[in-house]
Order: structure tokens, then sequence, then C-alpha cells
């Protein structure tokens, strides 16, 4: 009796996010499985085509290919300036500091405001013909190139945003660094060791749980951004493709073009680059990630 | 705690270190690049539309009028209040339905006792890594069906189902510090388990029901791809749709009143931020989720 009152309870409170994952998680993931092998416009019924989606994908779409390399390129240059950039600031702030909460708030706020329109508005204009970052060259006299709209620099351009929001991985690493007992520097700097032999045999390793954290954590939002590409090309993803990010390819075929089933097709293929990712993350965590116990 | 060892001037690492004031100019040099771009544009919507500002990588107009204020709120076919409104009554119906929704499951999960409750955790945990794409086109074809494209449900409905799984694992966190014996004692008076949600749980938690909250209604507002998909008709715009109207429709001739609305966009986040900070940062460092 008791059991099933309590089972009832529990069901009871757990039943918006039963239903919730059944109607909008599950039912729709799998229902985008389907779709993937079929060819979908909306209008008609779904036509099973088995696997020709895919293989588009890889033999005879170049457009794939090209958003596959923009976005591969975002990700590896991204992460790891980002991770390095919010690291070292962390590091800065870490001991003893006067006025952090101060910096710790201003670093902070670009990541809070970063994926609104109105910062991809911005960044148009810092790195536009006629933008602040030309106007800043300028007064060294050099005169910059049109980054936005100049295929070799574009992606940079959005490098350079994400970088700019550092602050939240800074604050997990400053939650981590505060856990990283002080004697053991102390006993490290009697033994004689440099700051950076402490950096690499205590930081690091101690931090490294963190840093594997935030990277899983980044990489997957890495390769979900959306909006300052959107925003930057004006929804193109141009110029040439440069910052066909892969969300915004997905959003081109499914909503532009209406070709839902390719598009959940590409939906798809994310999930396995992300689920690759997560597992060989996992997988080599023996290798570098140090835990106490 | 560590704080206090760490606030205690020379302790800690005795390496040839920094001198303080070397360190507070290189974090105030930072500050300052960070916080350069949003002031540059600040200047910017500041400026007389005649006055090429482009190029002009200072902070001084030569001349400062709030011009472009008015001529951008009233811009396109539908003022930017409506956006405003549009965007604040979507936020915050979709905030009461994340706090309410990831409270009650994550009350089951850090409470309740139920057969398969270890199954059905780890099955949220996994939601948290899966890419919003996959479910997207057949959400789509689902709402599409109920004739909800072009209105908010799609946006607000969602969130009363706790999809957003980062808000429960946020809960559960929480949930789960609140010392055992409270409930326990509710429990031997007679107590039901939705009383001592309501009762003793939710009071207890105000902290962590804020952090959601505050997140929930940020995350809502900047939202960009949601409306981008759902909504057509500009009358049901959000401000981050209206401003990207604002781009097609003004080009390169009108970027102070550009520059004016996407300030304004910012301001209630910048609000937000100014009075809640330490609830924001507090999140992010015991979670360590998302942004």
């Amino acid at each position: 009796m008791g059991a099933i009152r309590r089972n009832g309870a529990g069901y009871l409170f757990l039943s918006p996010w039963l239903i919730g994952f059944f109607c909008l998680t599950l039912g729709p993931a799998l229902a985008s499985l389907y779709l993937s092998f079929t060819r979908f416009d909306l209008l008609n019924a779904p036509e099973f085509i088995g696997a020709q989606n895919y293989v588009r994908m890889v033999t005879a779409d170049p457009k794939f290919m090209a958003s596959m390399k923009v976005t591969l390129i975002y990700v590896a240059l991204s992460v790891p300036l980002k991770l390095a950039f919010a690291l070292a600031v962390a590091m800065v702030l870490n001991r003893g500091m006067r006025g952090l909460p101060i910096y710790r708030a201003v670093f902070y706020l670009p990541s809070l405001l970063g994926t609104s329109v109105a910062i991809a508005v911005l960044w148009r204009q810092l790195f536009a013909a006629d933008g602040m970052v030309n106007g800043i060259l300028a007064q060294f006299g050099i005169i910059g190139p049109s980054w936005i709209s100049n295929p070799n620099y574009s992606i940079y351009t959005l490098v350079v945003l994400s970088v700019w929001q550092f602050g939240s991985p800074m604050i997990i690493f400053l939650a981590g660094l505060r856990q990283i007992p002080t004697d053991m520097y102390e006993a490290a700097s009697l033994d004689g060791a440099s700051p950076s032999r402490q950096f690499w045999r205590i930081t690091l390793p101690l931090l490294s749980p963190v840093i594997f954290f935030n990277l899983v954590i980044q990489v997957i939002e890495a390769f979900k951004a959306f909006t300052p590409a959107f925003v930057i090309s004006g929804g193109s993803g141009g110029p040439i493709n440069s910052t066909l990010f892969y969300t915004l390819y997905l959003y081109q075929e499914g909503f532009s073009y209406f070709r839902m089933g390719y598009a959940s097709a590409l939906a798809w293929v994310l999930v396995a680059i992300i689920a690759v990712f997560t597992a060989i993350s996992f997988l080599t965590t023996k290798y570098w990630v140090h835990y106490d116990d | 705690m560590t704080d206090a060892v760490h606030e205690m001037p020379g302790h800690g690492s005795s390496h040839p270190r920094l001198s303080g004031t070397v360190r507070h100019v290189i974090l105030i040099a930072i500050c300052f690049v960070m916080i350069y771009p949003i002031l540059w544009m600040l200047s910017g919507s500041l400026r007389p539309a005649s006055e090429l500002f482009g190029g002009d990588a200072g902070l001084i107009p030569s001349q400062v009028t709030v011009e472009a204020y008015p001529k951008g709120w009233f811009g396109l076919q539908i003022n930017f209040g409506q956006f405003f409104l549009n965007s604040l009554v979507i936020a915050v119906l979709a905030t009461i339905g994340n706090v309410l929704a990831a409270s009650l499951v994550a009350y089951a999960f850090a409470r309740l006792q139920f057969w398969g409750r270890g199954f059905w955790f780890a099955l949220m945990l996994g939601t948290l890594m899966l890419p919003y794409h996959v479910t997207l086109i057949p959400q789509y074809v689902l709402f599409r069906s109920l004739d909800w494209v072009n209105t908010w449900w799609p946006l607000i409905l969602p969130k009363y189902f706790a999809v957003d799984a980062f808000f429960i694992f946020l809960m559960v966190q929480f949930f789960r510090g609140i010392p055992k014996e409270l409930d326990e004692a509710a429990r031997m008076d007679g107590c039901s388990a939705w009383r001592i949600y309501w009762k003793i749980i939710l009071p207890l938690s105000m902290p962590v029901l804020a952090t959601a909250a505050i997140f929930s209604f940020i995350w809502t507002w900047e939202d960009f791809f949601g409306p981008l998909i759902y909504i057509s008709e500009m009358r049901n715009y959000t401000v981050q749709l209206g401003l990207r109207s604002f781009i097609d429709s003004s080009g390169t001739s009108s970027w102070n009143e550009l520059f004016a609305m996407s300030v304004l966009s910012l301001v209630p986040i910048f609000l937000i931020f100014l009075f809640f900070q330490r609830l924001l940062i507090e999140g992010i460092a015991t979670t360590g989720m998302k942004r």
C-alpha cells in the first residue's frame, strides 16, 4: 500500500517532465531520426529514400563540407583560446586580490550579453570597413580590410567574439582554483620549485577535472553557435560560405528551402559528432584528468 | 572556508609574484578592452545621423543627441514598444513555467522514493547533452499541426514541461543540501508530499529559485532561434526579431538608430546583472553549466 502511494506521489511530481520528455524530446527525436531517411517538404507526406540524405552529404554537397570546415575551424580556434584566456585571468585574479568581485563581474558581463542580436550587431560594426577596429588601426597608419565582408577574415571576427565571452569558464576556473590547498604551493616553493613548475605540476593536474568539464561544455556550445553568424552574414553564411556555421546551414536547409528530411539528417550528424567528441573526452580522461581518489 | 586564507595579504604562494599594482594595471586594462566596444555602441547611439561615426574609434561624439532613440523606436511599421511588451510577456510566462515545472520535478528526484528514479534521473541528465536541433523539425511539425505557428505557444508551453533539464539539475543540487530531518519531521506529523514541497522545500530554496528565474528570463529574452522559426508576423515579434528586421530595413545610413535600439534591448539584462550578479555568478560556479 505504502509503496504504491509513494510511487504515485513520485510520478505525480515527475509528470511534467515525463510528459515533456516523451512528447517534446524522445518522440520528436525518434521522429527526426525517421525523417532523416526521407524526403520531406512539410506539405507532402515524407517519402522514404533510405540513406540518400547521408550519402548526398558526403558525396554531393559542397555546402555541407564548407559548413563542416567552418564549424571545425571555429571550434578548434575559439574553444582553446577562450579556455586559455579564462584560465590565465582566473589565475591572475585568484590569490588575495582586492576588488575581485568587481573584476569578476566585469569579465562575466560579455558572457551574459553575448548571444543577443544587439552584440552581433555591434560586432558587425566593429569589424566593418569603416568600423571601430579599422578606426584604431588608422591611428597607426594601417588601412585595415573589411573584416566582415572578406572571406579570409570573417570567421576570425566570430572567434574573437567567442573569446570575448571568456567570463563564464573563468568563473568555473576560479571556483576550481579555490579548491587547491595553498599549503601545496608553500611546500613546493620550500622545495625550490619555480612558479612555472608549480603551474605544470600542481595547478594543471589538480585543475584538470575542471578543465575537462569546461572543455566538454564549451565544445558543445561552440558546435551549436548560431546567432552571431546569422546576424553578421545577414542569414546567408557568407561571404562565400565563410561564416556558414553548421547550425546556420541546418536552418537554411530546413526553414528556407524546406528540405526537412535533409535538415533532420544534418541534426543527427551533429548529435553523432557531439557524441563522438564526448566519448573520446571521457575515454581519454584517465590519461590527463587527475582525480583525487 | 579557504576565502579567509586568501584574503590574508602575503599569505599563500611565496614564489616571486607580480606585485599588486602590476596585477591591477593588467586587470584594469583587460576590463577596459572588454567594455570598450559596449561603450562605443552607447556613444554611437548618441551621435547625430549626419556624423559618419563608423570610422571614429573614439568615445566622445562631436555633438550629443538622443534623436536616434525616438527615430529608432518608431523606425519599423510597428514600434519597439510592442516588441518589448511581447518579449516581456514571453519571458515572464516562460520563466514561471521553468521555475514551477523544474522545482516539482527536482523535488521528486531529490526527495521522493519511487520505482525507476535512478533510471529517469540518468535519462534527464542525458538530455542535457542533446542538441535541440534533433527535436527541432518534428516539434515544428507538431506545433504547426496544432496551428500554433505565429503564436507564442511554442516559445512558452514547453517550459511548463521542464524541457530544459539544466534547471532541474540546478535545483536537485540545491534541494539535496536541505537537511532531510526537516521533511522527515514533517512527514511524522502527517504532512503530504505536496505540503512538504510547498511549505518547507520551496521557502528554503529561494536563492536557487531566484537563480533559475534570472537565467530563464535572460535566456528567453535573448533567444533568437525560437522566435525566428515560429514568429512570422511583425506584431508578434520579440525585441531580438525587431532588431533583425531593423538591420534589414535601415541599411548603413541609420547605424545610430540601430545602435540605440540595440542598447535598449540590453538594458533589461544589464539591470538584472547589476542587481543579481552574485546569484548569477554563484549559479555558474556551482553547476558550471552554459554561459
